[in-house]
């Protein structure tokens, strides 16, 4: 029932795996374990995850809720056009961001996470969503009225008060008779 | 509730302002329910952390894995207690009941029920840090269980052999393919539950948190296999003694007392966590199908009443429904959308005289839209046909409920003050009604009732309910009884309530956004030395400011205290 937004979801996903990427590639690092060059991999690749995912897509219908500090992000994942604008790309790219993660243990977690936001991203990509950046709104400026200078002279033009019915203004009130009055 | 869970401190200051001889007094205190909460975590994890460390049984264990070992088995105790409690905060029929009961009846207990939903939150939340921790130490034990691999002790082992990929030992045993389920499950939920997805695309949060039923499974066999084992025979064989074919450099007579009697016996251990999580899973799997079981009777829709501002009533019949003021249920409209539950707080309570109970709910959503569409007929664009009267077909429609919430507090304080925002006055109007049939029941002596609307037209939802009471309160003689202030935010566009028999509406109604600190003093200083509970149901500013104002000390000793109530 109603529009469920995958990409919304698939988001917070990628976001949360990037972040295990990041924390799994440290920790391989710190340690020097073995393979850890995929851990310093996984840095970079988790870095650039969590800012490719951290601006929230402008909602297709209804209010939109920023995360804080993301105007800037929007600016750069804007200019890169349709390849961020496109979810396919996304998914096909955290396909195949996540697979080096897979060859180290303390990674793994963070392969596996991306690879569930990148089968989410591909099923909002195939129901036809899209990433819009969130614009701050510009409150513009209504025009004074052209004419108001002069009032008109006459009063409007008005059917006798018998045939005058209010409920033809009121076109759903008037479609149903109330059970129980309201007002009058 | 975040703001609840972020204050840390556990003393009271007193800051003497010298302006205007008054003493503000911040108090900053936790629960008594969070402090135990923490207590018990805490306490949890360093007793079990202290026995891996220091434990005779597991001398040999924690030399082939060391703090790695100790970290996660303290780690998983703490799990074991928050995966338990998570649960109960979620049992909505029972915590219900012990609102109900008469054994709630200090303040702190109180907020432990208003609370829950933050409760369960705050177990989540350290379901999932404690699991980091405790996934971030296995890996290590992994780690360690192959490169230290024990050719002394081969039953302690979890390797086949020395030097095995750790990536295959998670793979090969149960505990490592259960946790890696377990991983992902908690992965799914906690990434759905954030606050933008429960928000705008509730089913994908509630439909991942079912999940939690395949999650509690799995973690009662994760320990299947034993992959830790303890020492059973210390007596005979002290760890760190010597065996036969071990000589040490100190002299003959100590090597005799070192030497072992037996091998060493190791055995894992058995799984604990079923028994810390079966009997809140059967709790709240009981309260489950007890809800499904009452909610299966569906209700009978007896009037749909139109109200401006895309407001609808329905009043219904059930049998058996009993409810108390303040309390909401669950919609459920098959013909709207299968899974789909809606919570709606009763605006009429059933009473003796009048078994009916009613909702008021507002057109917001697509379900809302849906379901008015299948309650009303349409409006027609050709008006010379007079709309006939036809036998309206109602859709099939189930409730789940009633469910307590704060609000039903109005009536245990001397002085009540009820703040709503546009449609959260439901709560208060069954509260209204409740005063109507009869006043004199209650502890409470006087009600402030603020009412703030963007828009005049939305007064009419309540404005006969609001009128019959204050007329009745005036013919008994009480007129402090019932204190109205409406409030309409929205300047532009003013219209006008030009009833005569709405006079008493329009006499208090006032334009522009209430000033709610010169609202308090005046309350304050009507009502001096007296507990005033304070009911907010609306936008979260609203909240937030009467919060913070009913945290500030008065002069006039009023003490001020705030129920929150908390929406989905």
């Amino acid at each position: 029932m109603g529009k469920i937004e995958w990409a919304m979801w698939a988001n917070e996903q990628a976001l949360a795996s990037g972040l295990i990427l990041l924390t799994g590639g440290i920790v391989g690092v710190a340690g020097q374990f073995r393979g850890w060059q995929f851990a310093a991999y996984a840095i970079a690749a988790g870095v650039f995850v969590c800012l490719l995912e951290y601006p929230r897509s402008k909602r297709a219908k209804g209010t939109s809720v920023e995360r804080t500090g993301q105007y800037c992000f929007t600016v750069c994942v804007k200019s890169f056009g349709p390849l961020t604008r496109n979810y396919y790309v996304r998914a096909f790219l955290h396909a195949a961001i996540c697979v080096p993660g897979g060859f180290m243990l303390a990674t793994v977690l963070g392969c596996v996470c991306l690879g569930i936001a990148s089968i989410i991203y591909l099923a909002a990509a195939i129901r036809g969503e899209h990433w819009e950046p969130i614009v701050p709104r510009k409150d513009t400026v209504r025009p004074p009225p052209a004419d108001i200078k002069n009032p008109p002279q006459n009063p409007p033009p008005r059917p006798p008060p018998e045939t005058r019915r209010k409920r033809v203004e009121d076109l759903e009130g008037a479609a149903y008779d109330n059970p129980i009055p309201v007002k009058d | 509730m975040r703001e609840d869970f972020s204050s840390c401190c556990l003393f009271s200051n007193k800051v003497a302002s010298t302006q205007r001889g008054l003493t503000t007094r911040f108090t900053l205190k936790r629960d008594q329910g969070q402090i135990l909460w923490l207590g018990a975590n805490t306490w949890l994890f360093m007793k079990t952390f202290l026995l891996y460390f220091t434990g005779q049984q597991y001398h040999y264990l924690y030399k082939m894995l060391g703090l790695g070992m100790c970290i996660s088995r303290a780690s998983a105790s703490v799990l074991n207690l928050n995966c338990s409690l998570v649960l109960l905060p979620m049992c909505r029929s029972l915590l219900t009941f012990v609102r109900g009961t008469h054994a709630v009846s200090s303040r702190e207990t109180r907020r432990l029920l208003d609370k829950s939903k933050t409760f369960h939150v705050a177990c989540g939340v350290s379901i999932c840090i404690f699991s980091v921790v405790h996934v971030s130490a296995h890996l290590v034990n992994v780690v360690n269980f192959s490169v230290s691999y024990s050719d002394d002790f081969p039953a302690l082992n979890l390797a086949r052999y020395k030097g095995e990929d750790p990536k295959l030992i998670i793979l090969t045993t149960i505990p490592g393919v259960t946790g890696l389920f377990l991983v992902l499950i908690l992965f799914l939920m906690f990434t759905s539950s954030s606050y933008c997805v429960r928000l705008f695309n509730y089913e994908i949060f509630w439909y991942t948190h079912n999940l939690f039923i395949v999650f509690y499974i799995i973690l009662m066999v994760h320990m299947v296999g034993g992959a830790l084992k303890y020492q059973t025979n210390i007596e005979a064989h002290p760890p760190g003694c010597l065996t036969a074919n071990q000589s040490s450099t100190s002299q003959r007579r100590e090597d005799e007392e070192r030497r072992c009697g037996e091998e060493a016996h190791f055995q894992p251990h058995y799984p604990q966590t079923w028994l810390w999580v079966s009997g809140p899973l059967c709790l709240y799997c009981a309260e489950r199908f007890y809800r499904y079981i009452r909610s299966s009777d569906p209700v009978t829709i007896v009037t749909v009443i139109r109200h401006p501002c895309d407001v609808v009533e329905l009043r219904m019949l059930k049998k058996n429904f009993k409810a108390r003021p303040g309390q909401y249920v669950v919609l459920n409209c098959p013909g709207v959308s299968s899974f789909e539950n809606h919570p709606f707080t009763l605006t009429t309570c059933p009473t003796e005289k009048k078994e009916t109970f009613g909702i008021h709910l507002r057109v917001v959503g697509d379900w809302t839209e849906r379901f008015t569409q299948m309650l009303l007929p349409q409006p027609r664009m050709d008006l010379e046909i007079l709309p006939m009267v036809q036998q309206r077909r109602y859709p099939k429609l189930y409730i789940d409920g009633p469910f307590g919430s704060p609000s039903e507090e109005v009536f245990n304080y001397d002085v009540s003050v009820c703040v709503a925002g546009g449609i959260g006055v439901t709560p208060f109007a069954c509260v209204l009604h409740a005063l109507l049939d009869g006043w004199t029941g209650f502890r409470l002596q006087r009600l402030y009732f603020v009412w703030v609307c963007r828009e005049l037209q939305s007064f009419y939802w309540f404005s006969e309910l609001l009128c019959a009471l204050h007329h009745k309160l005036w013919q008994e003689n009480r007129p402090d009884y019932f204190n109205l202030k409406l409030y309409v935010s929205q300047k532009d566009n003013l219209q006008s309530m030009s009833e005569e028999k709405y006079r008493p509406l329009t006499s208090r109604l006032l334009v522009g956004r209430p000033r709610w600190k010169l609202l308090f003093d005046e309350i304050g200083k009507t009502n001096k030395h007296k507990r005033v509970g304070v009911f907010c149901c609306g936008p979260k500013g609203i909240s937030k400011t009467l919060h913070k104002l009913c945290n500030s000390a008065r002069s006039s000793g009023t003490t001020f205290e705030f129920n929150k109530e908390s929406f989905g």
